[in-house]
């Protein structure tokens, strides 16, 4: 289900953000080149931009090989930092990936973030640079802010209600750190047997409609004053 | 010696002993951080703690509560926008209100909202601290205005760099470049911690305390990760009720 609601978000301005992005981190970090992927884990996944041919090409390798840094941050949930792809101790991680890349690129440094929303994989923003080394404190910083704010913009693009006007993401400023959102989009997955994005999707559309704050349509389902069903519009 | 003080000096050697054992190979931080906040309750006499950690925005939030109840999970996070715990976290020093009703001029909204739920009287924070910044604080929030003994104000900050130890781990902190990224899986685990309660409350019909208390027994009684089992909860890997199955 997921699947299904992401795919169909690969719209036209998933792509101006993900190239804002990429373009970004190759301007301000030290990096070569920058790619975004959605569906990093899933058989059904896309590349929504890449900056140059070599960072396209390390999409590919990873999902045709269905191995490698990108891949691995998508199913952990967790960054997959590689300062130096040519050590031994480093390839060995993913021992087809890294001959893979030597006998078509040079690849010194490797960085895969993932974008992501609890349990629910976004997608993963991935970094090379051709010469080896790691990044400083400070642009890892800034880097995990990036892929922070990409996260809560994809997943609001992801569950934006149909006909609201909310492209900046969250409705509210704040609601994903609401803790009773998350409680809620719990509970309404339970209700409606769907997945955590498809419930978040709906608390939304149910809030635009009524013109209130997710983070009080959130509260109503936790104090049990407010329960989703199928029909309900 | 008393009998009373030998007794506490024994529950806090036990109290250490088992949050060293907790921090084998791949430890669970949440799991870790819940068994600290239990420890903050029993040994400081705490009515409540909470533990709060900065995003990559440096925007605090909530990652344990001695009590999964909203409201004090809502006086914790009130706290990113004022109070004693920000004031903490921005200056890596603990904070100390004694009566918190004298504070009212310097945290007007957050001294209102204590108010509001009229339980607590005096709140101090502990910075958790690494090379003199602070990731985050615990809190420790007593009914009864007053100071704390020095003791257990030590052995509070004690507790804070357990916590801090546990978050980061002593490998990674020499590597510097990854505080960040443990923080952020600490503060993502807790939202899919926050999911799996809202579908254990809604399955049995149950609140959040509960649903929590589920959530920790069986993960605790199959030895298995919090954060795994929260996870496999909220994709449908694991059914509501074989966790709830082990409800008392």
């Amino acid at each position: 289900m997921t699947r299904a609601v992401l795919g169909g978000a690969a719209d036209a301005d998933q792509r101006v953000f993900a190239e804002r992005l990429c373009r970004a981190c190759v301007d301000e970090l030290d990096v070569d080149g920058a790619a975004l992927s959605v569906l990093t884990a899933e058989p059904a996944r896309v590349t929504l931009w890449a900056s140059d041919p070599t960072a396209e090409l390390l999409e590919e390798l990873q999902f045709s090989l269905n191995d490698g840094a990108c891949v691995e941050a998508a199913r952990s949930g967790a960054p997959v930092l590689v300062p130096d792809l040519t050590r031994g101790t480093e390839s060995e991680r993913w021992p087809v990936f890294a001959a893979a890349v030597a006998e078509r690129a040079t690849i010194g440094a490797l960085f895969a973030l993932p974008l992501q929303w609890g349990a629910v994989n976004l997608g993963v923003l991935d970094l090379y640079r051709t010469s080896p080394g790691g990044l400083l404190p400070a642009q890892y910083t800034d880097l995990l802010r990036a892929v922070d704010l990409a996260a809560l913009l994809v997943i609001g693009r992801l569950t934006a209600p149909v006909g609201g006007d909310d492209a900046d993401g969250w409705p509210d400023e704040g609601s994903g750190t609401h803790y009773e959102v998350h409680q809620a989009t719990g509970m309404v997955l339970a209700q409606l047997g769907v997945d955590p994005v498809v419930a978040l999707a709906r608390m939304r559309a149910y809030a635009f409609a009524e013109r209130r704050l997710l983070v009080e349509v959130a509260r109503d389902v936790v104090a049990r004053r407010l329960r989703f069903t199928e029909d309900m519009g | 010696m008393n009998e009373g003080h030998s007794d506490r000096e024994r529950r806090i050697g036990r109290a250490f002993v088992v949050l060293a054992d907790t921090m084998v190979d791949d430890y669970d931080v949440i799991d870790l951080l819940d068994r600290l906040i239990g420890y903050s309750v029993e040994l400081l006499s705490a009515d409540a703690a909470g533990l709060v950690l900065a995003d990559a925005r440096g925007e605090l939030r909530v990652v344990a509560a001695s009590n999964e109840d909203a409201e004090l999970m809502e006086l914790l996070q009130l706290q990113s926008a004022e109070g004693p715990c920000l004031d903490c976290f921005r200056t890596s020093a603990p904070v100390s209100v004694e009566d918190i009703v004298e504070s009212a001029d310097r945290w007007p909204g957050f001294v209102a909202a204590l108010a509001d739920r009229g339980a607590f009287r005096s709140v101090h924070a502990l910075p958790l601290r690494l090379r003199g910044q602070a990731i985050g604080a615990l809190n420790l929030f007593h009914h009864a205005p007053g100071p704390i003994p020095e003791d257990d104000l030590a052995l509070g900050q004690a507790l804070a760099d357990v916590a801090t130890i546990g978050i980061l781990s002593e490998r990674l902190i020499r590597r510097g470049e990854v505080v960040n990224e443990q923080l952020q899986t600490a503060l993502n685990s807790r939202i899919v911690v926050e999911q799996a309660k809202g579908v254990l409350a809604e399955h049995a019909g149950i609140g959040m305390t509960e649903a929590f208390d589920a959530l920790r027994r069986y993960a605790r009684s199959n030895n298995v990760r919090l954060a795994d089992t929260a996870r496999q909860i909220t994709v449908g890997d694991l059914a509501p009720g074989v966790v709830l199955a082990m409800r008392r």
